[in-house]
C-alpha cells in the first residue's frame, strides 16, 4: 500500500503504466456506452471544443447553427457527454500535478521552448493560439484528434485512425525538423 | 443526460487526465520530442493503451457481454488531410 501511494506521488510514471490506466478507462467508456445505450459516449477531446463552440454560437446565430451540416450530422452543439468528460480531464490533470506537488502556474514550459522560440511570452501566446487553431481545424476535418480518432478509432481497428496517424506523423516530423533545423 | 452519465463522464475524464499528466504528456517537450525521435513516451503511452483496450473490448465482445461501439467514419482524403494539418499544430507548439 505504501509503495502504491509513493508511486501515485511520483511526478512521472512509466508511459506503459499510464498507458494501461488509459486503456482501462477506454474499456470502461465502451462499457458505459453499452450500459447507457448512448453512442455519444466515446473517448475524445477535440469534439468537445466544437460542441461548446456550437452551443455558444447558438445564442447569437441560431439559424446558422441549425442550417450547418457539420453541427447537424457530425458534432452536436451544446453540452455533450464529451464536454463533461473534458471537464473531468482538466480536474484529473490538476489532481495528477497536485499529487506530485508540481502544481504551479507557469508562463512558459519548463524545458526546450525558450531554446527554440526565445523568452518572449507574447511569442508563446500567439504561437500557441495559432497552433491550437491549426490543430483543431485538422481534427475537425479528420473527424477526431489523437484521442477520439487515433486511440478510440485505433482500438476498434478503424482505417480512419491509421490514416490520421500517418498524416499526423508525416507533417509532425517535418514541422519539428523546421523548428529544430539546427538541433534536430 | 442522466446524473449517472454525467458522473461517469467526470470520473472517466479524471482517469484520462490523470494518466496524461503522469505520462508527462501535458508538457511541451514530451509532445515535440516524439517527432524528433528523442523521447517516444507519447507512442509508448498510446500503444499500451491501445493494446489494453483492444484486449478488453474484443474479449468482452467475444464473451457476448457487450457490443462494440461504432468506429469513427473512414473517408480517406479527409482523415489523411486532417491528420496532416493536425500534425503541424501538434508538433509546432506541443499541444
Amino acid at each position: 500500500m505504501k509503495r502504491i501511494i509513493a508511486y501515485l506521488q511520483k511526478e512521472e510514471w512509466s508511459p506503459y503504466v499510464a498507458g494501461i490506466l488509459l486503456g482501462l478507462v477506454a474499456i470502461l467508456i465502451a462499457v458505459a456506452s453499452n450500459v447507457f445505450g448512448d453512442p455519444g459516449i466515446a473517448l475524445g477531446a477535440s469534439g468537445a471544443f466544437e460542441s461548446l463552440f456550437g452551443g455558444l454560437t447558438q445564442w447569437i446565430a441560431s439559424d446558422w447553427v441549425a442550417k450547418s451540416v457539420y453541427f447537424r450530422a457530425v458534432r452536436l452543439p451544446g453540452i455533450t457527454w464529451e464536454v463533461v468528460m473534458l471537464l473531468g480531464v482538466l480536474i484529473g490533470g490538476a489532481l495528477g500535478a497536485i499529487s506530485s506537488r508540481t502544481w504551479k502556474l507557469r508562463w512558459m514550459p519548463e524545458k526546450q521552448w525558450t531554446g527554440a522560440f526565445g523568452q518572449s511570452r507574447i511569442t508563446r501566446w500567439v504561437l500557441v493560439f495559432i497552433g491550437a487553431i491549426i490543430l483543431e481545424y485538422g481534427a475537425g476535418i479528420a473527424g477526431g484528434c489523437t484521442s477520439g480518432l487515433a486511440i478510440w478509432g485505433g482500438l476498434q481497428l478503424a482505417l480512419a485512425a491509421f490514416l490520421f496517424m500517418g498524416g499526423m506523423f508525416a507533417s509532425g516530423i517535418l514541422t519539428a525538423l523546421i523548428v529544430y533545423r539546427r538541433k534536430y | 443526460m442522466s446524473v449517472a452519465e454525467i458522473m461517469a463522464g467526470l470520473v472517466f475524464g479524471i482517469g484520462f487526465g490523470f494518466a496524461l499528466n503522469k505520462a508527462g504528456l501535458t508538457k511541451y517537450h514530451k509532445i515535440v520530442n516524439v517527432f524528433r525521435f528523442t523521447d517516444l513516451a507519447v507512442l509508448k503511452f498510446m500503444m499500451t493503451a491501445l493494446i489494453v483496450a483492444m484486449a478488453g473490448l474484443f474479449g468482452l465482445d467475444a464473451l457476448g457481454l457487450m457490443t462494440l461501439p461504432t468506429p469513427p467514419e473512414t473517408y480517406v482524403v479527409g482523415n489523411l488531410l486532417g491528420g496532416l494539418i493536425f500534425g503541424v499544430g501538434m508538433a509546432g507548439v506541443g499541444i
